[in-house]
C-alpha cells in the first residue's frame, strides 16, 4: 500500500474543461503535481489557475476531465469532501475569524471533543506538535485573536489549520501577494519545510521569479489552457514571460505613418499607491500625443492598473502631475475628467466597465450620466439613451443584437465590444484602454485593434496598457515597458524583437543606456509643440 | 457523513439563493402574496391550537380592517404612515445603505413639525389660509430634521466608515430619549398631565373630505401617494437616482462613471430621512395634533423595513405593502377590543406576516451581498 502510493502522483488532472457560459476558463487543461514537490501554477489573471484549482478543490464541477488524488479517481462536491481526501487551500483572503482566538481557529468545525465537550488540551497539544515540527512559530500566538497577527502570520495560522486537518496536498492561491519581502522568504523557507516533510504544495502565483525560485517545475497557463510544463532549474524568467503572454500569429504590424501632433495626456514624476498602501507607481513620467498610441507593456501586476487609474482620476496620485491639454488636472473628480473627454476602457470589465445586472440601455448611460443629451438637468433622457444603446450594438457588432439583453448574459467578448463602443462615443480626446482584448475572442480582438488605430488616424491620443506583445508591436507608436512601478525602459515598435521585450518585462534593464532608460517622454525636444 | 450532509445543504442553499436572485418582479410579487396566505394559515393554525375559533378570528380580521369607515379609515390612516416610512426605507435600501434608523428620523421629524407650528402660529392669520401655511412649513421643519438626522450617519459612514445599520440604531434610542426628555419637561404644554407637548392650532389640520374620522384625511393619504410618485420618478428617470440605483447594485461601476461614492451615501440618507420626516409630519398633523412621549408613538418606522422588504424595495410597491400592514395593524386595533383573543396573540400573527414575508427579500438581499448562488455575479 505504503509503496503504490509513493508511486504514484499526489494529483493527476486529465483533459480538465470548465465552462461558464460561453466563456472556456479551462480548456482540456493536464496537469500532475508529483509527491513531495512545488508545482508553480503560473499565468496572468484571468489566465484560469484559481478556475482550475477550484475544480481541484470541489468549489466547481468540471464539464470534462478527471481528477485522480494520490491514484485514486475523485470527485469533489465541496471543500469539505476534498480536506477529507487530504487536499487543502490556503486562499488569498484568509478564512479566519478574527475575534477568535489562532487556537479557535484552527479547530474550528474539528474540535477534539471528550464527553461532548471540546478538549482543548489535545488540540493544543496538537497544534504545539505541528507548529514545532515545521517551524511555524505559531504556538506562542495560540490565545492571541487573529486580529492582532500580522498578515504573514495569518498565513502561517491557515497553514496549520490546514495541516490539522490532514491536508497532504496543499494549494496555495498567490500566497505572497499580501505579504512583505521578509515574510515572502519565511513563506517559502515553510514550504521547503512542507515537501521536506513529504507534502506537496501546488503554488498559484503570477510572478515569474517566484515561481522560478520556490518551485522544482512551473506550469505556464494562457487563457485557460495549459502552455506547457517547464523545470525550474535552467528556464530563465524571459522564457517564463513569453510562455505566459504568448504570441499569437495574426498581429501583424502594417506599415504607417507617424506624425503626432501637440501632447494631450501627460505625467510627471507620478507616484500612487495601491490598495494595501505599498507605491505602485514610481516616478513615472509620459506623454502621448495627438495621433499616437503610447504601449505600455509589462507583466501584469507590475503597476499599469495605478497608474491608468491615476490617470483617469479614480485613483489620487501621491506626488507628481497629470495634465490634460496643458492643464494640470492631478486633483480633478472622475467625473470631470470624463466630462473633459478622457475615456477609459477599464480592466476589469465585470466590476467596473458594466453593471452585471443592468440591460444594456441602463449601462449606455454609465459614465455619461451629465452628458448630453442622454441626460441633462439632472434627469436622463431614456429615449436617447436607448438610442444612443442601439447605435452601440449595432455598429459594435454586439451579440446578441438586443439592448434590453442584461449585461452579465453577454460573452467577454461582446461586453468589451459594448464597453469599448460606448467609451468612444463619448467622443473623447484621448482614451487609456487597459488589456482591452483580455479574454475576448480573436475576432473581437481584430475588431478593437482596428477600431483603435482608426482613433489614432483620427487624431485621438491613446494609451494602450497590454502584456501581450505582439499586441503592443502591432498597435503601439511608442512603448514603454514597466516593472515594479517604474518605466525601465522605452523601446520602438518597428525595430524592438520580442526577445528583447521579454527580457524588459522581466526586468532586466538595457546595461548600456540605464541612465537614460526611466523616461517614456519623447526623446524629441519639447520646445516646439509644447503648448 | 455530517460533512455531505452540509455541503449537499450549502449546495441546496446555493440553488435556492440563485433562484431568488434571477427571479423576475412578477415572481417577486407572487413570492409575496403566497408568503401573506401562508403566515395567515399558520397563524390561524395558532389560534385554532390556542383554542379560539379561527374562522371567528379571520372573519375580524376582515372585520377590523375594512368592516365600516372607522374600520377602513383606522386602515387607511395606518396605509398612510406605512406608505411614507416604507418608502423612506426602500430609498436606503435601493442604493445599499441600510437606514435602520427611519424610526428615528420619524420621530424628529414630527417633533420638529410640532414644535415649529407651535412657535410658528402667533406670526400667521388664526384661519384656513393660515394653518394651509402652517402645514407647509411644519411638514418642511420635519422634512429638514429628518434629513439632517439620516445625513448624521451617511456622514459617520461615509467618512468615518462607521456601521451604518449600528449608528442608525443608536440614534434610534437617542431621538426617543431626546424628544421623550424634551416633551417631559422643558417643552410639556403649560397644565398638561401627561408628558405632551401644548396642541397644535385648531384650524392646522387636514380637511377630513371622505370619512369623518378626527385622525385620518385623505389629503394625507393623497400626500403619501404624491411622495411615491415624487420618489418613483427621483429613482427611474433622475441622474440622482441613477447613481444612487447603481452605487447599490455595484458600487465598483458606480465609482468608474463618476460617482462620487461616499457623497451618494450622505445624499441618500439626507433624502431617505426627508421622506420620513414627511411621515413624522403627516403623523404629527393627522393623527396625534401634538407630540408625546416617542416611545409611545407606534414602530412605524421598524415596520416600514418589513413594509419595504415586501415591496421589494420598489416605492411604487410599497403602497399595497403598506395597505396590508395597515390592514393588520387596523385589524389588530378592532380584535384587541371585540373578540376574547388576547392581543398577544394578535401582535404575533402580525409578527408571523412580517417574518413570512420578510424572509424571502431578506434572503435575496443576503444572498446578493455574500455571494451565495454564484461567484459570477
Amino acid at each position: 500500500m505504503a509503496t503504490s502510493k509513493a508511486q504514484t502522483s499526489a494529483v493527476r488532472l486529465e483533459g480538465i474543461t470548465k465552462r461558464f457560459g460561453d466563456v472556456v476558463a479551462n480548456d482540456d487543461i493536464d496537469f500532475t503535481l508529483e509527491r513531495g514537490e512545488v508545482h508553480a501554477l503560473l499565468g496572468e489573471n484571468g489566465s484560469g489557475k484559481t478556475t482550475l484549482m477550484s475544480v481541484l478543490y470541489g468549489l466547481y464541477d468540471q464539464n470534462a476531465g478527471t481528477i485522480h488524488v494520490d491514484g485514486e479517481p475523485r470527485s469533489f462536491d465541496s471543500p469539505r469532501d476534498a480536506m477529507d481526501a487530504g487536499v487543502g487551500m490556503i486562499h488569498q483572503h484568509f478564512q479566519l475569524v478574527e475575534p477568535m482566538t489562532v487556537l479557535q481557529n484552527v479547530v474550528l468545525g474539528h474540535e477534539p471533543t471528550e464527553n461532548g465537550l471540546v478538549d482543548e488540551s489535545a488540540a493544543r497539544a496538537e497544534i504545539e506538535e505541528i507548529s514545532s515540527r515545521y517551524d511555524f512559530d505559531v504556538d506562542e500566538y495560540l490565545d492571541t485573536p487573529v486580529r492582532d497577527l500580522d498578515l504573514g502570520t495569518r498565513q502561517r495560522v491557515e497553514i496549520v489549520k490546514s495541516l490539522y486537518r490532514g491536508a497532504e496536498i496543499l494549494i496555495l492561491d498567490e500566497p505572497t501577494a499580501v505579504l512583505t519581502p521578509q515574510e515572502v522568504e519565511g513563506l517559502f523557507d515553510v514550504m521547503d519545510e512542507l515537501t521536506a516533510a513529504g507534502r506537496s504544495l501546488i503554488f498559484i502565483t503570477h510572478k515569474l521569479d517566484e515561481g522560478l525560485t520556490a518551485a522544482d517545475r512551473v506550469t505556464v497557463l494562457r487563457d485557460g489552457a495549459a502552455v506547457g510544463t517547464v523545470p525550474a532549474d535552467g528556464t530563465t524568467e524571459q522564457e517564463l514571460a513569453r510562455m505566459m503572454v504568448g504570441r499569437e500569429i495574426l498581429f501583424d504590424r502594417q506599415p504607417r505613418e507617424t506624425n503626432p501632433g501637440d501632447p494631450v495626456l501627460e505625467a510627471a514624476e507620478l507616484r500612487v499607491r495601491g490598495d494595501r498602501g505599498l507605491e505602485r507607481v514610481t516616478d513615472v513620467d509620459l506623454t502621448v500625443r495627438e495621433g499616437e498610441i503610447l504601449g505600455i507593456a509589462g507583466v501584469q501586476g507590475n503597476g499599469q492598473t495605478e497608474l491608468a487609474e491615476a490617470l483617469t482620476g479614480l485613483r489620487p496620485v501621491e506626488s507628481g502631475t497629470v495634465r490634460f491639454g496643458g492643464e494640470d488636472i492631478t486633483g480633478m473628480s472622475r467625473r470631470r475628467r470624463i466630462e473633459a473627454g478622457i475615456a477609459y476602457v477599464p480592466e476589469d470589465r465585470q466590476t467596473e466597465g458594466l453593471v452585471q445586472d443592468y440591460d444594456l440601455v441602463r449601462n449606455a448611460l454609465l459614465g455619461n450620466q451629465t452628458i448630453e443629451p442622454y441626460a441633462s438637468g439632472g434627469f436622463v433622457d431614456w429615449t436617447a439613451v436607448r438610442e444612443h444603446a442601439e447605435n452601440i450594438v449595432e455598429e459594435y457588432d454586439v451579440q446578441p443584437p438586443n439592448p434590453d439583453t442584461e449585461a452579465s448574459s453577454l460573452s467577454g467578448g461582446n461586453q468589451q465590444k459594448f464597453i469599448v463602443g460606448r467609451e468612444i462615443e463619448h467622443d473623447p480626446d484621448v482614451i487609456v484602454a487597459a488589456h482591452p482584448t483580455r479574454g475576448v475572442d480573436i475576432g473581437s480582438i481584430e475588431f478593437i485593434h482596428d477600431r483603435l488605430l482608426e482613433l489614432r488616424e483620427a487624431g485621438l491620443a491613446i494609451v494602450f496598457v497590454s502584456s501581450k506583445l505582439e499586441e503592443i508591436q502591432k498597435l503601439s507608436d511608442r512603448i514603454a515597458v514597466m516593472y515594479e512601478g517604474e518605466f525601465i525602459d522605452t523601446a520602438d515598435p518597428e525595430d524592438v524583437t520580442e526577445e528583447e521585450l521579454g527580457l524588459l518585462m522581466a526586468g532586466h534593464r538595457h546595461e548600456a543606456d540605464d541612465e537614460s532608460a526611466a523616461d517614456a517622454t519623447e526623446d524629441a525636444p519639447e520646445g516646439g509643440a509644447s503648448s | 457523513m455530517s460533512g455531505s450532509d452540509s455541503s449537499r445543504g450549502r449546495a441546496a442553499l446555493d440553488r435556492a439563493a440563485a433562484r431568488m436572485l434571477n427571479a423576475s418582479v412578477l415572481q417577486r410579487l407572487a413570492i409575496a402574496t403566497a408568503s401573506t396566505a401562508l403566515a395567515l394559515v399558520v397563524g390561524l393554525v395558532v389560534v385554532a391550537a390556542a383554542g379560539y375559533d379561527p374562522i371567528d378570528f379571520i372573519a375580524n380580521v376582515f372585520e377590523g380592517a375594512f368592516g365600516d369607515d372607522a374600520a377602513v379609515s383606522r386602515t387607511l390612516k395606518f396605509t398612510t404612515i406605512f406608505i411614507l416610512t416604507g418608502v423612506a426605507v426602500a430609498i436606503a435600501f435601493r442604493a445599499g445603505v441600510f437606514n435602520i434608523g427611519v424610526q428615528g428620523q420619524f420621530v424628529v421629524g414630527g417633533f420638529a413639525t410640532v414644535m415649529s407650528i407651535l412657535w410658528l402660529a402667533p406670526f400667521l392669520p388664526e384661519n384656513a389660509v393660515g394653518g394651509v401655511g402652517l402645514i407647509v412649513l411644519g411638514t418642511l421643519a420635519g422634512i429638514v430634521a429628518g434629513g439632517a438626522y439620516a445625513a448624521l450617519p451617511g456622514v459617520l459612514k461615509a467618512y468615518g466608515g462607521a456601521n451604518e445599520i449600528i449608528t442608525t440604531i443608536m440614534l434610534n434610542f437617542i431621538a426617543v430619549g431626546v424628544v421623550g426628555w424634551l416633551v417631559e419637561g422643558p417643552l410639556r404644554g403649560e397644565g398638561n398631565r401627561a408628558p405632551n407637548t401644548e396642541r397644535i392650532p385648531e384650524y392646522v389640520e387636514f380637511p377630513s373630505i371622505v370619512y369623518d374620522s378626527p385622525d385620518f384625511s385623505v389629503v394625507g393619504l393623497a400626500v403619501a401617494l404624491a411622495v411615491v410618485v415624487i420618489v418613483a420618478v427621483v429613482v427611474a428617470r433622475t441622474r440622482f437616482g441613477y447613481d444612487m440605483v447603481t452605487s447599490g447594485h455595484q458600487e465598483s461601476a458606480a465609482t468608474y462613471s463618476g460617482v462620487d461614492a461616499k457623497r451618494t451615501i450622505v445624499t441618500t440618507m439626507a433624502f431617505s430621512g426627508m421622506v420620513a420626516g414627511v411621515a413624522g409630519a403627516v403623523f404629527a398633523i393627522m393623527i396625534q395634533g401634538y407630540y408625546s412621549d416617542p416611545s409611545g408613538v407606534g414602530t412605524y418606522g421598524f415596520d416600514a423595513i418589513a413594509v419595504s422588504l415586501l415591496a421589494a424595495n420598489n416605492p411604487v410597491g410599497v403602497v399595497p405593502a403598506g395597505l396590508l400592514f395597515g390592514g393588520l395593524d387596523s385589524a389588530g386595533a378592532h380584535i384587541g377590543l371585540n373578540s376574547d383573543v388576547p392581543v398577544q396573540l394578535i401582535d404575533g400573527i402580525v409578527g408571523l406576516v412580517v417574518l413570512f414575508v420578510s424572509a424571502p427579500e431578506l434572503f435575496r438581499m443576503a444572498a446578493a451581498r455574500t455571494g451565495l448562488g454564484g461567484d459570477d455575479r
